[in-house]
């Protein structure tokens, strides 16, 4: 059992990286050992003192951003450094069932990787999936509502309500995740689809803009099999605290209090610290 | 006339003997002829002839862009002189203020017309890249973008457009994705701005960039060398051939052959950039730097002699050691190539081991290039061969000029008679929202990301989530552990600006404050970027002074410095001269974010316009879709307004206030439809003896829509020289005179007005 103050988590980021400030505070908030770590230190590929291995982090975090400038496709030139030099390592920790997050860039990463939607055993050899041009062919910011799905079993969603509404911001260019209607159907099937885009009421098939990409299923959300790597295109991390929300002047919410992104990081720390 | 350097590969002795207009064409020079027999002089008095290289030196010193040749001594008559100026910390690459005990903000705002007339996603990229550079090279972490906006008429006919001109709509369409592009993958968020049309931006579009930075006082480096024997180190991107003679580029009017001149236009590369600020950040807080610079207009001739002579010091550079995008670009092209995503360092010797080692970690790019020497002169060798050797106070002196001047007018004059009232009240309603130049923004603003970071309390976009409210201000927190807010927002009327460039400048300083106030900011500084046609022409020159003497008096009056800002002109095409463009760009000070005010209707509090009305048309919205000249443009009273101003905030401190909205364009009309986008109507009684449609679309200054908390309206009263009780909220929106309904809304129907014209018209 591990008290907060003991948890470290790796926030792992390239050039282009640009949501590890905010994303290393929601954990640090927590009481966490954040540190932002560029991938070159856990390629070995720093003079000794600076390098790091992945295999020492409680949590894995891959942020948002352009990493790269999501050039050739988002997310993929990160992935496939990752892979590159470091697939049995990656496998081996979420074979372990370490905690693993990817936001926005970090889900395409996780994607591309193979992480997501995953297999029992780790990544895949290839990508099964893809996170393709928003159906507005555009970049969009917006907030949207999130439906936590009552049978996501993984940690990550342990801290919210069934069915519990949720309201964050979303701001991607390629958030549309496709695949085989058959890998669809697994994803119901194994209970990995931890968010879904719903109205203000929780409805779904809101229709845009609240399904802000054209995706099917209104998924934005999915854990692996085994629910210990979670990736998502809205980003938690920017509603961490009340006063982030954009409607936190008409709603009523306090400022200071929690924000909605919250729970999913307090889920993260409660399980290490079981 | 040429005449080669031995041993020195593409570099020339020029003969100044000969015909200088010819030396001048031949060599692409934009010096003047006067300038020209003041560059002979020179070198007659150190006996010898100049190098190509030291001619184009000198001609990127002394460009408009880089010396302020026309611009200076007004400004020195008007806006440098004031008395607010004391606050300012430091005034270089971007200007610094005081945010809180431990804390400077920086604040950087420039212009990049010319580029983006050309190339408008190349051309408003870098002019990101190049404000964000200007704000970390005061070791600032960059917090938030701002980007005022100015084309033509989105429904320009095409033939009617002159040859080279591109149209409105692929120019704005190319703006917005490039600042896009860059801002959103540097990882800053876009926050504020502003995007307006006048038919005479139509071949010389406006693109105005601002950041803002937030820095621990011990932490602000200067752009200046240390000490004698310190190393330069370039870092960042390589240098090419684009962006050559950028900076001579920008000084002149756009002309038909513009495009002949795509090569001085930069190509932008945020991903580059994006651990280039890490690592400057970095470096500096690792207090390995004795100075630090961005390179800009005129590339390394001008960061590197400044970055010594500020320090007291001069340069010596081996050039050949600058790492190249291309091979055999000659010596003259590297010295002034704007090349962007590259910062120049000065470091003593003992640390430059360390800093390479952390380029190279964020691998970025990085190479020594040369020393800081005793003599203020700048010498450059290439590959052991001297190819310039110029003084430095000669070369940043650069020339000056009065120019002549014909002031316009500043009395407003006699207004026009009133024009025949309305037979259809509710369709001048529905067709002032939805003119392009106030309807919504949605469309821009949720191209750019303005949360990333997670600093954003208030957005660009305020109100419930789908239900779009356009935000007077925006408000960032800086500092993890403090509640101070900054807030931004910019503002000019092109329209009060062309029919009287004085109160059209007042107008514009006054309406910062109102925005800021309206989120419950205080206004803490300014920063300017002054946008004018050919200033060679008195007629220009003359709104250029107005303008100055209007920034001059409105920041007197309220009382803070100008921090930042930059001059552009020869904003001319075939067609004339833009509007005078002063753009401003206002910085607040909040005391405690969790009592800012948004300007959404709320479902509760009873609705108050503070401040009166007065028949104040003149380049009102309403006049011109009526087609109304009058000269009587609104007046500023910052007497009146000052007191009314600090009032209104401690309101919104004191919790009586729910939602604030100022008046501006489009008069109280669409203030309050804009507050009412938030599903929430409202029946508002027009009060004044004004005849109604005055009334709604009156632009007078000094007046905001406030709904105030119920149980406070007394308290709140109280407070003013003049607040009157105008209206509830209602299911619909409703306008009545002496009790009588004159007009009456679905808040749907008005959504849809005013959020369609942008979509309508850009893919």
């Amino acid at each position: 059992m591990l008290d907060p103050s003991e948890i470290r988590v790796g926030v792992i980021r390239i050039e282009g990286t640009n949501c590890e400030d905010e994303s290393a505070a929601a954990f640090s908030s927590l009481g966490c050992n954040v540190e932002k770590v560029h991938l070159k230190q856990l390629l070995g590929d720093v003079e000794k003192s600076n390098c790091r291995n992945l295999m020492d982090y409680d949590a894995l975090y891959f942020p948002g951003g352009f990493s790269s400038g999501d050039y050739i496709r988002a997310g993929a030139i990160f992935a496939s450094r990752v892979k590159s030099g470091l697939k049995s390592q990656v496998d081996e920790y979420i074979n372990e069932g370490r905690p693993v997050l990817g936001v926005c860039n970090g889900f395409q990463i996780l994607v591309e990787m193979g992480a997501l939607p995953g297999t029992d055993s780790g990544t895949t050899v290839a990508p099964n999936a893809v996170l393709h041009t928003n159906d507005s062919n555009r970049f969009e910011a917006r907030h949207v509502h999130l439906r936590v799905e009552s049978k996501s079993q993984s940690f990550f969603t342990k801290n919210y309500d069934t069915n519990q509404v949720l309201s964050v911001p979303n701001a991607h260019a390629e958030g549309k995740l496709m695949m085989d209607k058959s890998q669809f159907e697994e994803l119901e099937k194994n209970n990995q689809i931890a968010f879904r885009y719903c109205d203000k009421d929780g409805q779904l098939n809101p229709g845009y803009p609240w399904n802000p990409n054209g995706v099917a299923h209104d998924i934005a959300g999915i854990t692996n099999p085994k629910g210990n790597v979670l990736g998502m295109m809205p980003h938690p991390e920017r509603v961490f605290h009340g006063w982030q929300h954009t409607d936190w002047t008409s709603s009523g919410m306090n400022p200071e209090g929690p924000g909605h992104g919250r729970p999913l990081f307090e889920g993260v720390v409660d399980f290490l610290c079981q | 006339m040429l005449e080669p350097v031995p041993n020195a590969k593409n570099v020339f002795y020029v003969n100044l003997e000969e015909d200088l207009a010819e030396v001048t064409s031949n060599l692409g020079l934009g010096l003047l002829p006067d300038e020209m027999e003041k560059v002979k002089e020179y070198f007659e008095k150190e006996k010898r002839k100049p190098t190509d290289v030291e001619l184009q030196a000198i001609d990127q010193a002394w460009s408009e862009h880089c010396c302020y040749k026309s611009s200076k001594p007004v400004l020195e008559e008007t806006v440098f002189g004031l008395n607010s100026s004391k606050k300012v910390i430091a005034r270089e690459d971007a200007g610094i203020m005081e945010f809180d005990d431990n804390h400077y903000y920086a604040v950087g705002l420039e212009s990049h017309n010319h580029p983006s007339a050309l190339d408008p996603y190349g051309g408003s990229a870098t002019g990101i890249g190049g404000i964000l550079r200007d704000v970390v090279c005061m070791g600032a972490q960059p917090i938030a973008l701002i980007d005022p906006l100015f084309f033509g008429d989105l429904d320009t006919p095409r033939d009617t457009l002159a040859e080279g001109v591109k149209h409105p709509r692929y120019l704005m369409g190319g703006v917005v994705a490039g600042i896009r592009d860059y801002g959103n993958r540097v990882g800053i968020p876009t926050v504020a701005g502003q995007v307006a049309f006048h038919p005479k931006y139509t071949g010389n579009p406006l693109v105005n960039v601002g950041c803002v930075g937030i820095v621990e006082k011990e932490l602000m480096i200067h752009s200046k060398a240390g000490d004698i024997g310190d190393i330069y180190i370039l870092a960042g991107g390589r240098t090419g051939r684009d962006g050559i003679h950028g900076v001579t580029f920008a000084s002149r009017d756009l002309d038909a052959g513009a495009d002949e001149d795509i090569g001085a236009v930069q190509m932008g590369d945020p991903i580059t950039k994006e651990p280039l600020m890490h690592l400057c950040l970095e470096l500096n807080k690792m207090k390995l730097l004795t100075g630090m610079k961005d390179l800009g207009g005129g590339g390394l001739s001008c960061v590197v002699g400044e970055l010594a002579l500020d320090g007291g010091f001069g340069a010596m550079v081996n050039l050949e050691k600058v790492h190249l995008k291309v091979e055999n670009m000659p010596p003259w092209e590297i010295w002034v190539s704007e090349s962007q995503e590259r910062m120049m360092f000065t470091v003593t010797p003992e640390n430059v081991d360390k800093v390479l080692a952390r380029c190279e970690a964020w691998d970025v790019e990085a190479v020594t290039i040369g020393e800081v020497i005793s003599e203020k002169r700048n010498i450059v060798n290439y590959k052991g061969i001297e190819i310039l050797n110029l003084d430095l106070e000669f070369t940043t002196g650069g020339p000056v000029y009065k120019r002549p001047y014909n002031l316009p007018e500043y009395d407003v004059g006699k207004a026009a008679p009133l024009p025949e009232y309305p037979s259809d009240i509710s369709n001048q309603i529905i067709d002032i929202i939805s003119q392009p130049e106030v309807a919504s923004k949605d469309w821009v603003i949720r191209q750019y990301d303005h949360e990333v970071r997670g600093k954003t309390v208030l957005k660009p976009i305020q109100g419930p989530i789908g239900k779009d409210v356009p935000g007077d201000s925006s408000v960032i927190k800086p500092v993890d552990d403090s509640w101070k807010g900054l807030a931004l927002t910019s503002d000019v009327n092109p329209y009060l600006m062309e029919a009287n460039p004085y109160h059209g400048t007042m107008n514009a300083v006054e309406e910062v404050c109102r925005n800021l106030a309206s989120v419950g900011a205080r206004i803490d500084s300014l920063a300017d970027c002054l946008c004018f046609g050919n200033p060679r022409r008195p007629d220009i020159m003359g709104q250029f002074r107005a303008t100055c003497e209007a920034l001059k008096d409105a920041a007197t009056a309220v009382d803070v410095p100008y921090v930042s800002g930059n001059v552009s002109l020869y904003n001319e095409t075939q067609d004339g001269a833009i509007p005078p463009t002063p753009v401003l760009m206002g910085i607040g000070l909040v005391k405690d974010i969790r009592k800012c005010v948004t300007s959404d209707m709320k479902n509760e509090g009873t609705i108050w316009l503070v401040g009166k009305t007065r028949e104040e048309m003149g380049a009102s919205l309403y006049y011109r879709t009526l087609g109304v000249s009058c000269p009587k443009v609104p007046v500023t009273d910052f007497e009146a307004f000052m007191p009314r101003m600090e009032q209104l905030i401690q309101a919104i401190e004191n919790g009586e206030v729910v939602a604030c909205h100022d008046i501006s364009t489009g008069g109280l009309a669409l203030s309050i439809i804009e507050m009412c986008m938030s599903g929430i109507g409202a029946k508002i009684e027009l009060t004044s003896d004004l005849r109604a449609d005055i009334e709604l679309f009156s632009e007078t200054n000094g007046r905001w829509v406030v709904q105030v908390k119920s149980g406070c309206e007394n308290d709140f009263e109280k407070r003013f020289d003049f607040a009157v009780k105008i209206g509830d909220v209602d299911d619909r929106m409703i306008f009545t005179k002496n009790g009588k309904e004159i007009s009456s809304f679905e808040i749907e129907k008005l959504r849809n007005d005013w959020m369609s014209p942008i979509w309508d018209r850009l893919a």
